[in-house]
Protein backbone atom coordinates (compact mmCIF):
# COMPACT_ATOMS: atom_id res chain seq x y z
CA UNK A 1 0.00 0.00 0.00
CA UNK A 2 2.66 2.45 0.96
CA UNK A 3 4.74 1.37 -2.02
CA UNK A 4 1.77 1.99 -4.31
CA UNK A 5 1.17 5.50 -2.95
CA UNK A 6 4.86 6.39 -3.12
CA UNK A 7 5.13 5.14 -6.69
CA UNK A 8 2.09 7.16 -7.76
CA UNK A 9 3.38 10.28 -6.00
CA UNK A 10 6.82 9.93 -7.59
CA UNK A 11 5.35 9.53 -11.07
CA UNK A 12 3.13 12.55 -10.55
CA UNK A 13 6.06 14.62 -9.31
CA UNK A 14 8.07 13.72 -12.41
CA UNK A 15 5.23 14.86 -14.67
CA UNK A 16 4.77 18.04 -12.65
CA UNK A 17 8.49 18.82 -12.83
CA UNK A 18 8.38 18.30 -16.58
CA UNK A 19 5.36 20.56 -16.89
CA UNK A 20 7.12 23.22 -14.81
CA UNK A 21 10.21 23.03 -17.02
CA UNK A 22 8.06 23.22 -20.17
CA UNK A 23 6.22 26.27 -18.88
CA UNK A 24 9.54 27.92 -18.01
CA UNK A 25 10.91 27.24 -21.48
CA UNK A 26 7.74 28.49 -23.08
CA UNK A 27 7.89 31.71 -21.10
CA UNK A 28 11.55 32.20 -22.02
CA UNK A 29 10.79 31.57 -25.69
CA UNK A 30 7.89 34.01 -25.62
CA UNK A 31 9.96 36.79 -24.13
CA UNK A 32 12.74 36.14 -26.65
CA UNK A 33 10.29 36.19 -29.55
CA UNK A 34 8.70 39.35 -28.24
CA UNK A 35 12.09 41.03 -27.98
CA UNK A 36 13.18 40.07 -31.52
CA UNK A 37 9.84 40.91 -33.14
CA UNK A 38 9.75 44.23 -31.35
CA UNK A 39 13.18 45.11 -32.66
CA UNK A 40 12.34 43.94 -36.21
CA UNK A 41 8.79 44.98 -36.91
CA UNK A 42 7.74 46.84 -33.76
CA UNK A 43 4.28 45.27 -34.05
CA UNK A 44 2.71 44.35 -30.73
CA UNK A 45 2.53 40.55 -30.44
CA UNK A 46 -0.39 39.13 -28.59
CA UNK A 47 0.65 37.62 -25.28
CA UNK A 48 -0.03 33.99 -26.02
CA UNK A 49 -1.12 31.83 -23.11
CA UNK A 50 0.30 28.49 -22.11
CA UNK A 51 -0.02 25.67 -24.71
CA UNK A 52 -2.86 23.29 -24.01
CA UNK A 53 -0.58 20.25 -23.56
CA UNK A 54 1.33 21.87 -20.70
CA UNK A 55 -1.97 22.85 -19.06
CA UNK A 56 -3.26 19.30 -19.36
CA UNK A 57 -0.01 17.81 -18.10
CA UNK A 58 -0.01 20.11 -15.05
CA UNK A 59 -3.59 19.33 -14.10
CA UNK A 60 -3.25 15.60 -14.65
CA UNK A 61 0.01 15.38 -12.71
CA UNK A 62 -1.53 17.39 -9.85
CA UNK A 63 -4.38 14.91 -9.75
CA UNK A 64 -1.96 11.97 -9.78
CA UNK A 65 0.09 13.39 -6.88
CA UNK A 66 -3.12 14.12 -5.01
CA UNK A 67 -4.23 10.53 -5.49
CA UNK A 68 -0.87 9.26 -4.23
CA UNK A 69 -0.96 11.52 -1.18
CA UNK A 70 -4.50 10.50 -0.26
CA UNK A 71 -3.57 6.83 -0.63
CA UNK A 72 -0.57 7.47 1.60
CA UNK A 73 -2.55 8.90 4.54
CA UNK A 74 -2.82 6.82 7.67
CA UNK A 75 -6.08 4.88 8.06
CA UNK A 76 -8.68 6.75 10.11
CA UNK A 77 -10.05 5.47 13.39
CA UNK A 78 -13.73 5.31 14.35
CA UNK A 79 -14.85 8.15 16.60
CA UNK A 80 -17.64 6.59 18.61
CA UNK A 81 -16.52 4.56 21.57
CA UNK A 82 -18.71 1.56 20.82
CA UNK A 83 -17.60 1.37 17.17
CA UNK A 84 -13.97 1.76 18.19
CA UNK A 85 -14.12 -0.86 20.95
CA UNK A 86 -15.94 -3.23 18.61
CA UNK A 87 -13.20 -2.80 16.04
CA UNK A 88 -10.56 -3.62 18.66
CA UNK A 89 -12.55 -6.67 19.76
CA UNK A 90 -13.01 -7.93 16.23
CA UNK A 91 -9.71 -7.11 14.57
CA UNK A 92 -7.26 -6.65 17.44
CA UNK A 93 -4.08 -4.83 16.61
CA UNK A 94 -4.46 -5.74 12.93
CA UNK A 95 -7.08 -3.02 12.66
CA UNK A 96 -4.72 -0.32 13.96
CA UNK A 97 -1.77 -0.48 11.62
CA UNK A 98 -0.37 2.19 9.35
CA UNK A 99 -0.01 1.63 5.63
CA UNK A 100 3.14 -0.48 5.91
CA UNK A 101 1.52 -2.86 8.40
CA UNK A 102 3.31 -1.62 11.53
CA UNK A 103 1.04 -1.40 14.58
CA UNK A 104 0.49 2.16 15.79
CA UNK A 105 2.56 3.22 18.78
CA UNK A 106 -0.46 4.47 20.70
CA UNK A 107 -2.45 1.29 20.25
CA UNK A 108 -3.55 0.41 23.77
CA UNK A 109 -5.62 -2.69 23.14
CA UNK A 110 -8.83 -3.65 24.85
CA UNK A 111 -10.14 -0.68 26.89
CA UNK A 112 -11.69 -3.12 29.38
CA UNK A 113 -8.55 -5.22 29.88
CA UNK A 114 -8.34 -4.03 33.51
CA UNK A 115 -11.75 -5.48 34.20
CA UNK A 116 -11.14 -8.75 32.43
CA UNK A 117 -7.95 -9.66 34.24
CA UNK A 118 -9.02 -8.93 37.83
CA UNK A 119 -7.13 -11.37 40.02
CA UNK A 120 -9.96 -11.36 42.58
CA UNK A 121 -12.05 -13.35 40.18
CA UNK A 122 -9.55 -16.10 39.48
CA UNK A 123 -10.84 -19.51 40.64
CA UNK A 124 -7.67 -20.63 42.34
CA UNK A 125 -9.01 -23.99 43.54
CA UNK A 126 -10.07 -24.94 40.03
CA UNK A 127 -6.67 -24.00 38.73
CA UNK A 128 -5.03 -26.09 41.45
CA UNK A 129 -7.15 -29.11 40.47
CA UNK A 130 -6.24 -28.63 36.84
CA UNK A 131 -2.57 -28.38 37.72
CA UNK A 132 -2.69 -31.53 39.86
CA UNK A 133 -4.41 -33.39 37.05
CA UNK A 134 -1.81 -32.21 34.58
CA UNK A 135 1.02 -33.32 36.90
CA UNK A 136 -0.60 -36.73 37.35
CA UNK A 137 -1.03 -37.19 33.63
CA UNK A 138 2.60 -36.25 33.06
CA UNK A 139 3.90 -38.64 35.70
CA UNK A 140 1.57 -41.37 34.39
CA UNK A 141 2.99 -40.98 30.91
CA UNK A 142 6.52 -41.08 32.23
CA UNK A 143 5.81 -44.23 34.21
CA UNK A 144 4.60 -46.10 31.10
CA UNK B 1 -22.73 18.82 16.29
CA UNK B 2 -23.95 16.30 18.87
CA UNK B 3 -25.51 17.55 22.09
CA UNK B 4 -24.26 16.83 25.61
CA UNK B 5 -26.92 14.17 26.05
CA UNK B 6 -25.96 12.36 22.87
CA UNK B 7 -22.31 12.47 23.89
CA UNK B 8 -23.23 10.84 27.18
CA UNK B 9 -25.12 8.10 25.42
CA UNK B 10 -22.50 7.41 22.75
CA UNK B 11 -19.13 8.72 23.97
CA UNK B 12 -16.32 9.77 21.66
CA UNK B 13 -12.76 8.47 21.76
CA UNK B 14 -10.49 11.51 22.09
CA UNK B 15 -7.41 9.71 20.72
CA UNK B 16 -9.26 8.79 17.55
CA UNK B 17 -10.48 12.36 17.15
CA UNK B 18 -6.96 13.75 17.51
CA UNK B 19 -5.53 11.11 15.17
CA UNK B 20 -8.12 11.71 12.44
CA UNK B 21 -7.92 15.50 12.67
CA UNK B 22 -4.13 15.47 12.50
CA UNK B 23 -4.11 13.08 9.54
CA UNK B 24 -6.54 15.29 7.67
CA UNK B 25 -4.67 18.47 8.58
CA UNK B 26 -1.35 17.06 7.35
CA UNK B 27 -2.90 16.05 4.06
CA UNK B 28 -4.60 19.41 3.59
CA UNK B 29 -1.44 21.45 4.23
CA UNK B 30 0.56 19.23 1.90
CA UNK B 31 -1.95 19.27 -0.94
CA UNK B 32 -2.51 23.03 -0.62
CA UNK B 33 1.18 23.61 -1.34
CA UNK B 34 0.91 21.23 -4.28
CA UNK B 35 -2.06 23.15 -5.69
CA UNK B 36 -0.04 26.36 -5.32
CA UNK B 37 2.73 24.82 -7.41
CA UNK B 38 0.39 23.90 -10.24
CA UNK B 39 -1.46 27.24 -10.09
CA UNK B 40 1.89 28.99 -10.41
CA UNK B 41 2.91 26.80 -13.35
CA UNK B 42 -0.40 27.48 -15.07
CA UNK B 43 0.18 31.19 -14.52
CA UNK B 44 -3.23 31.83 -13.01
CA UNK B 45 -3.96 35.30 -11.73
CA UNK B 46 -6.41 36.69 -9.17
CA UNK B 47 -9.81 35.00 -9.17
CA UNK B 48 -8.77 32.16 -11.48
CA UNK B 49 -6.16 31.03 -8.96
CA UNK B 50 -8.57 31.08 -6.04
CA UNK B 51 -11.15 29.24 -8.10
CA UNK B 52 -8.50 26.63 -8.96
CA UNK B 53 -7.76 26.23 -5.27
CA UNK B 54 -11.44 25.90 -4.43
CA UNK B 55 -12.03 23.25 -7.07
CA UNK B 56 -8.98 21.19 -6.17
CA UNK B 57 -9.68 21.40 -2.43
CA UNK B 58 -13.13 20.01 -3.06
CA UNK B 59 -11.56 17.33 -5.25
CA UNK B 60 -9.14 16.42 -2.46
CA UNK B 61 -12.00 16.23 0.04
CA UNK B 62 -13.92 14.00 -2.35
CA UNK B 63 -10.92 11.71 -2.76
CA UNK B 64 -10.47 11.48 1.01
CA UNK B 65 -14.11 10.61 1.35
CA UNK B 66 -14.06 8.07 -1.47
CA UNK B 67 -10.83 6.31 -0.51
CA UNK B 68 -10.64 6.63 3.26
CA UNK B 69 -14.10 7.25 4.68
CA UNK B 70 -16.60 5.66 2.32
CA UNK B 71 -15.53 1.98 2.30
CA UNK B 72 -16.12 1.46 6.03
CA UNK B 73 -18.68 4.20 6.55
CA UNK B 74 -21.07 2.90 3.92
CA UNK B 75 -20.61 -0.66 5.15
CA UNK B 76 -21.62 0.51 8.62
CA UNK B 77 -24.91 1.79 7.24
CA UNK B 78 -24.18 5.53 7.17
CA UNK B 79 -25.78 7.53 4.39
CA UNK B 80 -23.77 8.68 1.39
CA UNK B 81 -21.41 11.66 1.95
CA UNK B 82 -21.75 11.30 5.70
CA UNK B 83 -18.41 11.56 7.52
CA UNK B 84 -19.67 11.25 11.09
CA UNK B 85 -17.93 7.91 11.56
CA UNK B 86 -14.52 9.58 11.54
CA UNK B 87 -15.03 13.33 12.00
CA UNK B 88 -17.06 15.50 14.34
CA UNK B 89 -18.46 17.84 11.74
CA UNK B 90 -18.89 17.65 7.99
CA UNK B 91 -17.20 21.06 7.78
CA UNK B 92 -13.78 19.63 8.74
CA UNK B 93 -13.62 17.35 5.74
CA UNK B 94 -15.31 19.33 3.01
CA UNK B 95 -14.22 22.91 3.74
CA UNK B 96 -11.41 22.57 6.28
CA UNK B 97 -8.81 22.44 3.52
CA UNK B 98 -9.76 25.92 2.35
CA UNK B 99 -8.73 27.40 5.70
CA UNK B 100 -5.86 25.14 6.72
CA UNK B 101 -3.84 25.29 3.55
CA UNK B 102 -4.57 28.79 2.32
CA UNK B 103 -1.27 30.36 3.43
CA UNK B 104 0.74 27.52 1.94
CA UNK B 105 -1.20 27.79 -1.29
CA UNK B 106 -0.54 31.50 -1.72
CA UNK B 107 3.12 31.03 -0.81
CA UNK B 108 3.87 28.37 -3.42
CA UNK B 109 1.55 29.99 -5.96
CA UNK B 110 3.48 33.27 -5.94
CA UNK B 111 6.81 31.45 -5.73
CA UNK B 112 6.21 29.29 -8.80
CA UNK B 113 4.54 32.11 -10.71
CA UNK B 114 7.70 34.12 -10.18
CA UNK B 115 9.98 31.18 -11.00
CA UNK B 116 8.28 30.30 -14.25
CA UNK B 117 7.68 33.81 -15.55
CA UNK B 118 10.61 35.80 -14.23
Amino acid sequence: MTLLSKTITTFGSLFLAHACYSAREHAALQSLRAATSASLTSSPTAASSLPIDIVIETIVSTFIILLGLVLGTRPLRPLEWRVWAGKIEREGEQGFTDNSGVVDKDYMGNPFAVLESRPNFVDIRKQRRQFAKWVQEGSGKQGQ
Amino acid sequence: MPSERELQISPVVQESLVHNTRTLYNLQSLTASLFGVSAGILGLESYAGFLFYLVFSLLAATLVYALRVAPTSLAAGKPLLDTSRYFRGAYDVWAGGLMNGFAGFVLTWTLFYGLVRA
